[in-house]
């Protein structure tokens, strides 16, 4: 089955980890992944300062995926899943907003429809993939792990829009987790923020919010952190250091994507999976856990 | 904190008032019956002292200047917690980046980074452009070397489109 997909900037500019991975968990698992041409940034860092030039940005790149002709579009980042869930949202409910977008879209030759279905890693995963699909996937169950998840504000939540899972009680990556054999950990900072948003305004208030997490994930004894958003990555896996030294803590714990899990629960090489990128101490883990031996461990 | 001095401050300001109502389109501050479900939750709240429903409160006075200049607007997290647990469908945040926006058209304080963003856009079309990153052993590498497709700038009629865009929403 053939999907668009829409990167956004966080994710083909430094986070390229979840970029590798998603590659190339994807068409092992029957999605072929479709690049799409001239796209630009979601919306969402303009949203403080232009909420018009916000909506225009998600539109304009709704547009783009819906000239592909395909019928669904993946968007693997929490901020684009958002803006463009939000967009769908107005301009379904607004028809002169709706033709004002579509006037200033008409410079560029493109138009807004409204016809294309957005999906992010999460629930194209759980519910378009499924559960039968990703346990055959598996050549290398994670048994006897627990591992916490966060998923991430922006997919969760407002529920008036589309949104991945339920607001306060989301299971899906729970169950994501579940069908690879490992064990998903309840705990009471699950919904926490992590604070990526206030970075440009509040950076030493947006590591507080990460570090406080991370501690809280770590004491309940957690063997990692599994996200699927790649703001909330940055916080904890690329700036695991500095946070714990906002904090003053000592903090230690594996951040993943998702994928990159998924992935090396497949089978697949983990330096195909990005996973000689992150900072957090994954190798221990995944040696401990015996995903990879030492001798079978990625070049880098 | 104080956001306002309301024994020596000046009048509320209904001009201002009506300019942001009109940005928040459907949720109305005036149903919001202060019950302060957003506040108990806001993570913002404790760490920033942001509580959203003093927000809501001081802009249906009309107290719309207050709130840009003091620059709380820019302590939330957009964790979307208020908007969602909200009883009344009034969505804090909303209005928050209603007033951020503000604040940008009338020069207030607004932190400079959020501006940036929106120079990067202009220019690449991203808020930045690919970055070279080290491995955990400190090999430098890039998308080329990672196996990457190229990454592609928006071209010029995009730069256009949006300057055209950024002129037609100030003229609102």
């Amino acid at each position: 089955m053939k999907v668009a997909v829409y990167w956004g900037c966080i994710i083909p500019t430094i986070q390229y980890g979840y970029e590798m991975s998603v590659r190339a968990v994807m068409p092992e698992l029957g999605i072929e992944l479709v690049d799409l041409d001239n796209i630009s940034c979601c919306g969402t860092p303009v949203q403080s300062v232009n909420m018009f030039a916000a909506l225009y940005l998600a539109a304009r790149n709704l547009a783009i995926a819906e000239r592909t002709g395909l019928s669904d579009l993946l968007l693997p980042c929490n901020g684009c899943y958002l803006s463009l869930s939000e967009a769908q949202h107005f301009l379904s409910r607004d028809e002169k907003l709706k033709e004002e977008i579509n006037s200033l879209l008409k410079e560029e030759n493109l138009r807004y429809e409204g016809s294309i279905k957005i999906w992010h890693t999460i629930d194209l995963l759980h519910d378009l993939v499924k559960e039968k699909k990703i346990r055959e996937a598996v050549r290398r169950p994670l048994k006897s792990l627990k591992l916490a998840v966060h998923y991430g504000c922006h997919i969760l939540r407002p529920s008036t829009l589309q949104t991945v899972d339920d607001s306060e009680n989301p299971r899906k990556m729970d169950e994501l987790i579940e069908w690879l054999g490992a064990k998903s950990t309840a705990y009471p900072e699950k919904l926490d923020c992590c604070g990526a948003m206030l970075l440009l305004s509040h950076p030493d208030a947006a590591f507080t919010f990460s570090g406080l997490k991370i501690k809280a994930v770590q004491d309940w004894g957690a063997d990692a952190l599994i996200v699927s958003c790649p703001s909330c990555q940055m916080m904890f896996d690329m700036r695991q250091k500095s946070v714990a030294a906002t904090i003053g803590a000592k903090l230690g714990i594996p951040v993943l994507y998702y994928t990159q899990l998924l992935g090396t629960a497949m089978g697949i090489e983990t330096a195909k999976l990005g996973l000689h990128l992150n900072r957090s101490p994954v190798d221990e883990f995944l040696r401990r856990t015996g995903l990879i031996s030492t001798a079978a461990s990625p070049r880098n | 904190m104080s956001i306002t001095d309301l024994t020596t401050t000046k009048k509320p300001d209904s001009a201002l008032r009506l300019k942001i109502l009109a940005k928040i389109g459907e949720q109305k501050p005036y149903d919001c019956f202060q019950c302060i479900r957003c506040t108990s939750g806001c993570p913002s709240m404790k760490m920033l002292e942001l509580k959203p429903h003093e927000i809501v409160s001081l802009a249906r006075l009309g107290f719309v200047e207050e709130l840009i200049t003091s620059g709380i607007v820019w302590a939330c997290a957009t964790c979307l917690k208020c908007k969602e647990r909200c009883p009344q469908a009034v969505a804090p945040v909303d209005l928050i980046f209603a007033l951020r926006n503000l604040a940008v058209e009338k020069e207030a304080k607004v932190p400079e980074s959020y501006l940036h963003s929106l120079s990067a856009i202009l220019e690449t079309g991203f808020v930045q452009k690919p970055q070279n990153t080290v491995t955990r052993k400190l090999e430098k590498v890039d998308r080329e070397k990672l196996g990457l497709p190229k990454f592609h700038e928006a071209d010029e009629k995009f730069k256009a489109a949006l300057f055209k865009v950024l002129e037609q929403s100030q003229e609102k």
